[in-house]
């Protein structure tokens, strides 16, 4: 299936476009204009005449019929009651994909589910593919696309993210901009009538942008074709699922044993880790394993090294490690070598503790000697605020040490610290350097990223015990 | 193998019923190759005098009934049964139980097993779920299920890799590789049990809705296991 239209079209129709501001159709008519989409825009109102966003002057066509070009992809924000007609219209056009923002569908019970049904049946019938309804709409950052009525500035990445919620959809587009989260791809699918998550995987998978995929589900209607598309696509690409409603169903009448300890989540469990989906429990733990698993490569063995300047967040990332599974190198006489770079108070053994004494300077030489090491194959960069360490210094130098060296081995930073730490970890995280403010928040991210290559591993070479 | 498992599906569909006895079960277990000790159904007392000392005492008696699920609630199970005059002393006991437990409860037969040596308790399951459709359960059994619902899951169809890797997944895990200086189990054997129930589920998908093997008994390593109760729900056809 192609849905190459929904992610590069060549034109856009806005249906129910507005020229007033606080209107669905005025938002995506601006997020549109102002995230620089470079395709012909055509806004649709029954209205017609003409209408002015952000000082860019469009015709407004009273039906899709009647503007002169072709129309890759149609967003629908009229009410339910106009979608049909549109729809039709829509089809006799030729549009493509079909984006319906309007609710007041299947959310609401078993009448709209046999209309939404209706439409995408029609929809079918002129080889359009619907998304939604009740969505919030897609961006894909290459193309310079929002056409969406939240947020306008996303951070272009490489992280593509499925929001099966419409409002905690844009309340998190928004905070992927606060946080320096770049996407690729975020699109919307509400009701899942026609696309749904599988067939967005299938596209992603092959999609050159988008490095690790991130969703957030309520509930999938075909478990197996959903299993089908991940198994497949975890093989290549990481995703991360956060599953909301784990404590659904939690009385249903069963005969047997089995069936009375099978509630809907540990069905779900058992289908994420057969395919390789990685579970996170909460919202910013699955943007922070986003992050490092859409930055990062995959590691080429099992030694992490970490270098930190303070015992105690060493200690507390050893103990994350720990149960995370993650092995510590420990060869002392290697680890020696960064000595170097610290008071003779300090300790080389991992966690490499550079003390408190260490500036920009030392973590720049123990950085650079980790990246080179041919058995240190991921670091973990721990950093408290102190009177001699320049945040900013410290950002350059880890940037510039990690660039350097080609980015070939998994780097994760935490910086613990006040305001100018708060701005040092978003340099850094707008330079693709996963950093988070706590350590287990890095080690868990990192940790991540290993499940993800070892279920990996383990699907390409695995042995009987 | 599927024509035999059918066959004993298809007489219960006939008759009506909606679930299997567990002779019925372990006859569609057996056809797919799973480790079901031997065993007979008979209809009367004599008979089961004389199977009994064909296999040697002591023996377990249980009685069959569609309309008895759960035999030890109903107690219609019998133990450790060591001579032919305890044998029909139980006969008696089961029957009046079952009378007791459901009055027009229909009886097919009495099951006559050997008494088996115990094992590591393990139970095997399978249920159905609305959206992924059938799955496979493993854990260890009696209070490890009953409290701390120490199991695991997997969508079926499971590779041998799901199956090892569904036993190290539960807590228990060490209980089986031989703790407090016990002989490990026969991971193999369980492995091997899984492997079966799923491809078992899966040729005969449109059948079979949920379905216990619970307990099944567990031996060291190289030494097997037995199925001793099994139960199969089928689905409304």
């Amino acid at each position: 299936m192609d849905m190459e239209e929904l992610f590069n079209p060549e034109s856009i129709a806005i249906v129910g476009a507005s020229a007033k501001p606080g209107k669905i159709g005025y938002s995506i008519m601006r997020n549109l204009v102002e995230y620089g989409y470079e395709g012909s825009i055509y806004p649709i109102n029954i209205k017609g005449g003409e209408m002015t966003i952000k000082d860019r002057k469009f015709k407004v066509y009273k039906s899709v019929l009647d503007v002169p070009g072709k129309i890759d992809m149609a967003v629908v924000a009229v009410p339910a009651a106009h979608v049909p007609q549109v729809v039709d219209e829509c089809g006799r056009k030729g549009v493509k994909v079909l984006p319906i923002i309007s609710s007041g569908f299947g959310e609401l019970g078993e009448e709209g589910k046999r209309i939404e049904q209706q439409l995408v049946e029609k929809a079918r019938g002129y080889g359009m593919r619907v998304i939604g309804p009740n969505i919030f709409g897609v961006v894909y950052t290459p193309s310079k696309l929002n056409a969406t009525f939240g947020p306008t500035d996303i951070i272009p990445g490489k992280l593509a993210f499925i929001s099966q919620s419409g409002a905690l959809g844009i309340a998190l587009m928004g905070w992927t901009i606060l946080e320096k989260i770049g996407l690729s791809a975020l699109v919307s699918i509400g009701n899942k009538s026609d696309v749904d998550d599988a067939d967005l995987l299938d596209y992603l998978e092959k999609d050159k942008n988008t490095e690790a995929i991130l969703i957030y589900m309520e509930g999938i209607k075909d478990g197996r074709k959903f299993m089908q598309s991940a198994k497949r696509v975890s093989r290549k690409k990481p995703i991360v699922v956060i599953k909301a409603g784990r404590s659904e169903r939690g009385a249903r009448a069963v005969a047997s044993h089995t069936g009375s300890l099978a509630g809907a989540d540990r069905i779900y469990t058992a289908a994420f880790e057969q395919t390789g989906v990685l579970r996170a429990f909460s919202i910013s733990e699955a943007f922070d394993w986003g992050r490092a698993l859409s930055n990062l490569p995959e590691p080429q063995g099992d030694n992490v090294v970490i270098i930190t300047n303070g015992g105690g967040v060493g200690v507390m990332a050893t103990d994350a490690c720990e149960e995370e599974g993650l092995k510590l190198y420990d060869n002392l006489e290697e680890l020696k070598v960064f000595a170097n770079y610290m008071p003779p108070f300090g300790s080389y053994k991992n966690p490499v503790d550079l003390t408190g004494m260490a500036t920009a300077a030392e973590y720049e030489g123990a950085l650079k000697t980790a990246l080179a090491h041919p058995e240190m194959h991921a670091v973990v960069v721990l950093c408290c605020q102190t009177a001699i360490l320049d945040a900013k210094d410290l950002a350059d130098v880890l940037i510039n040490a990690y660039t350097e060296s080609g980015r070939k081995k998994p780097l994760v930073v935490a910086m613990v610290g006040g305001t100018e730490f708060r701005e040092a970890i978003n340099v850094l995280n707008e330079n693709g350097i996963p950093t988070y403010p706590e350590p287990e928040r890095a080690i868990g991210s990192i940790a991540a990223l290993y499940r993800w290559h070892n279920w990996k591993t383990k699907e390409q070479v695995w042995r009987r015990p | 193998m599927k024509e035999e498992a059918l066959e004993v599906i298809e007489r219960a569909l006939s008759q009506g019923r909606s679930s299997l006895v567990e002779y019925e079960a372990k006859r569609v277990l057996k056809a797919y190759g799973l480790p079901i000790p031997e065993e007979k159904l008979v209809e009367n007392p004599d008979e089961a005098v004389e199977y009994a000392n064909e296999i040697g005492y002591p023996v377990v008696l249980k009685l069959m009934s569609p309309q008895i699920l759960h035999k030890s609630d109903a107690k219609v199970v019998a133990l450790n049964v060591g001579t032919d005059e305890d044998l029909r002393k139980a006969w008696k006991e089961i029957h009046n139980n079952a009378k007791k437990y459901k009055d027009d409860a229909e009886i097919i037969g009495v099951l006559v097993a050997p008494m088996l040596k115990p094992g590591k308790e393990i139970i095997v399951g399978v249920t159905k779920d609305p959206q992924f459709g059938h799955a496979l359960m493993f854990g260890l059994g009696g209070i490890f299920v009953e409290i701390l619902k120490d199991v695991t899951f997997r969508i079926i169809p499971i590779e041998e890799k799901d199956a090892w890797e569904m036993i190290k997944n539960i807590k228990g895990y060490p209980i089986l590789t031989g703790a407090r200086g016990e002989p490990p189990a026969d991971l193999e054997a369980i492995v091997d049990i899984m492997l079966r129930v799923s491809r078992l589920v899966r040729e005969l998908e449109s059948y079979i809705k949920e379905m216990d093997l619970n307990p099944v008994f567990v031996y060291p390593r190289g030494e097997g296991a037995a199925v001793v109760d099994a139960r199969i729900i089928l689905e409304n056809h």
